[in-house]
């Protein structure tokens, strides 16, 4: 009988645990939306708040269907599904993230408050938030002046470059102290991070607080020159040493260049990995970025001295630079071209050749772009994040043009060299999809294969690929120049892959092999 | 009270579980023939037949065919793409076809050091497992330790699913 007890005292204390646990309020509460409010019921577990799937859906006018693997919701136009156990929803191609799994109470799914928060946030630009002490789920407009921020730094030659990428044009003010910076924008801010830290020589931590974008500097001696750039709007500054300012000290903003003649007039040529990104490394040690940095330095050289276009490397190190920053870099200046330069790397030993490729137009990609221009016509100062997927999708206006400069460098690349032809292919290349003009990727060759790493290190292999690319940069730019109608096409002149005569372009800029400033 | 706090334990114990009720109920483990796609010879992927034991319920059998994949392969002439030291955190199917892999493991979380070839076969390898296996499954979001990560190696973006490519697969 004690034993009994003491059993049941047991099991009633693990109930008690459990209790504590799990289950530790439940109840109605109400869904405020802008046409009304609905009953719900909740469920917290620790510090979670789930909220009953279908009554908060047919709360919103919406529809809940389970299936085999899980339910989906569709409200207006738009559906979101979640599954078993998982704590992503997906709607359209796009993740909503919930802290915790959903769970089921009596055979009715109950989902994470952030469950719509994401789903309306992403679809209908909506904010919706948890009022506790209300007992309140409450759905409201998006802060439509709202602008969301995304942050990037990349040091460049010496130069720490910030880039602040706004979804919409904003004012700001920027203000300097000693070892910081503050900038300061007068709509609210979505933030991408609250902080975030940086191995960086010149800016160690960036800040989002409110409105506020305050940037720690690793010392008074470091300062900012401030400029902004349009398509897509963003806040550069680049910090070096100098003369520490004065406290409060406004940093003026430099104008952006505007004028851009047509034609090919500055090409960004980036040496794929570097810093710690090492890339692909050969049978015998050479290492993907050391080569990537030599072929693109020979580029640029080459370059310049050839067609006379400005030339500008995205490092001009061993300096990890992110891919984003390789293309805003590409961005920033208005490039009229941007070419990546890698090797290849296989488990098979004996792969080899030289590939070119250009963005593809995922089936994912494609389904972002419609649904996204379709809640464009529908609501024209939508959501800022819908501008951020259009400009994820920048590179897919020039798709054609990148598609005649990839294979121009592929065919130049057959012409001159033994090494095989793997053809133009396109795949989803993180470092093209933001790039506003024709861009590509170049595999020159298998570092993966002993024969091609050994050839690659050799200046006779290097400069007859670099001679290669160059003449395709040259047909390409001969060739668009004609289309558009900056040269008149010379009947005589040659456009083949042997060809380096060109019919007489505009004069170019003087040549550069460094960033400018 | 304490009589009080134990019927809600109870009532909690009692009324949760997952959303994956209507599953568990079909879920009868069998031996079961898949394909795992990994390299081959001829720079493309093939696939290997094996059989594993697997539950009835797709939601319940992906995370295990994912795991099986990364053992790597064992027949003749199949190579290795995924990094050795690879685990898949977790897999699920989602209404729609879209089947989340949560990787893992040493070598994706400090930076694959790889080439795009070998990185777009890996990604397809994964794509063409799920695919083939599930009816359901059309398209894979790849995850690294639960967070959206820009890419696997350096080169091929994340930030959206991936489809089965018929190009990315050949004949051993």
């Amino acid at each position: 009988m004690k034993r009994l007890l003491s059993l049941g005292s047991l099991f009633a204390l693990a109930l008690l645990v459990a209790s504590l646990v799990f289950a530790q309020d439940s109840g109605q509460a109400t869904l405020q939306t802008p046409t009304g409010t609905h009953p719900f019921t909740f469920v917290q577990q620790a510090d979670q708040l789930y909220v009953s799937a279908h009554e908060v859906t047919q709360g919103l006018g919406g529809t809940i269907t389970p299936d085999s693997t899980g339910f989906k919701i569709t409200i207006g136009n738009a559906t979101a599904a979640f599954g078993p156990d998982s704590r992503y929803g997906v709607i359209r191609d796009e993740l909503i993230e919930m802290p915790v799994p959903p769970i089921t109470i009596e055979g009715r799914p109950f989902v994470p408050w952030q469950f719509f928060q994401g789903f309306l946030g992403t679809a209908a630009a909506m904010d919706v938030r948890w009022d506790a002490a209300a007992k309140s789920l409450v759905v409201s407009p998006a802060q439509r002046s709202a602008i969301a921020v995304q942050a990037s730094v990349a040091n460049i030659q010496g130069i720490s470059k910030l880039v602040l990428t706004l979804s919409a044009a904003g004012e700001y003010t920027i203000d300097s102290q000693p070892g910081s910076m503050l900038v300061r924008f007068r709509a609210p801010v979505r933030a991408p991070f609250t902080e975030q830290s940086y191995d960086d020589p010149h800016v160690a931590r960036i800040t989002f607080a409110g409105s506020d974008v305050r940037i720690q500097l690793t010392g008074a001696n470091v300062v900012g020159d401030a400029y902004q750039l349009q398509n897509p709007p963003r806040v550069v500054i680049d910090f070096r040493k100098g003369t520490a300012p004065l406290p409060g000290q406004t940093v003026p903003l430099t104008p952006q260049p505007q004028s851009h003649s047509p034609g090919i007039r500055t090409i960004v040529i980036d040496p794929g990995h570097g810093g710690k990104e090492v890339g692909a490394v050969g049978p015998n040690g050479m290492l993907e970025k050391d080569l990537t940095l030599t072929f693109a330095r020979k580029l640029a050289e080459s370059l310049s001295r050839q067609i006379g276009a400005r030339v500008i490397l995205t490092r001009d190190d061993d300096s990890l630079v992110s891919l984003d920053q390789r293309t805003a870099i590409a961005n920033q200046y208005q490039a009229d071209l941007f070419l990546s330069v890698h090797l290849n790397a296989a488990v098979v030993a004996h792969a080899k050749g030289s590939e070119t490729y250009f963005l593809s137009l995922e089936a994912s990609d494609e389904l972002a772009r419609k649904a996204a221009e379709t809640e464009n016509a529908s609501q024209s100062d939508a959501g800022s994040d819908l501008k951020l997927i259009l400009w994820d999708l920048a590179q897919q206006a020039y798709l054609d043009e990148s598609s005649r400069f990839a294979q121009a460098i592929q065919e130049e690349l057959n012409a001159a060299t033994s090494i095989a032809n793997r053809g133009v292919k396109q795949a989803p290349f993180k470092v093209l999809i933001g790039a506003t003009m024709p861009a590509a990727l170049v595999e020159i060759g298998f570092i993966s294969n002993p024969e091609e790493e050994a050839k690659l290190q050799t200046s006779e292999f290097q400069d007859s690929m670099v001679a290669a690319m160059t003449r395709a940069i040259e047909r390409y730019k001969n060739d668009y120049e004609t289309r558009i109608g900056v040269i008149k096409p010379a009947p005589a002149a040659s456009t083949t892959a042997a060809g380096s005569s060109a019919p007489a372009a505009a004069p170019a800029p003087a040549p550069q092999t460094r960033m400018d400033r | 009270m304490v009589a009080l706090m134990v019927t809600v334990a109870v009532a909690g114990c009692r009324k949760k579980d997952t959303v994956s009720d209507p599953a568990a109920a079909a879920n009868k483990v069998a031996i079961r023939s898949i394909q795992l796609f990994y390299g081959s010879p001829n720079q493309l992927l093939a696939s290997e037949p094996r059989n594993v034991s697997l539950p009835e319920s797709p939601a319940a059998a992906i995370p295990l065919v994912m795991r099986e994949l990364v053992k790597g392969p064992v027949g003749q002439g199949s190579l290795r793409i995924l990094p050795e030291d690879t685990v898949v955190r977790g897999a699920w199917l989602l209404p729609g076809g879209t089947v989340i892999v949560d990787l893992g493991g040493p070598t994706l979380s400090s930076g694959w050091g790889t080439g795009s070839h070998q990185e777009l076969l890996a990604i397809q390898s994964l794509v063409q497992t799920a695919t083939t296996n599930f009816a359901d499954a059309q398209r894979v979001r790849i995850l690294v330790n639960g967070t959206q990560t820009e890419t696997l190696g350096g080169h091929v973006a994340l930030s959206r699913s991936f489809a089965p490519r018929s190009d990315s697969v050949g004949t051993r």
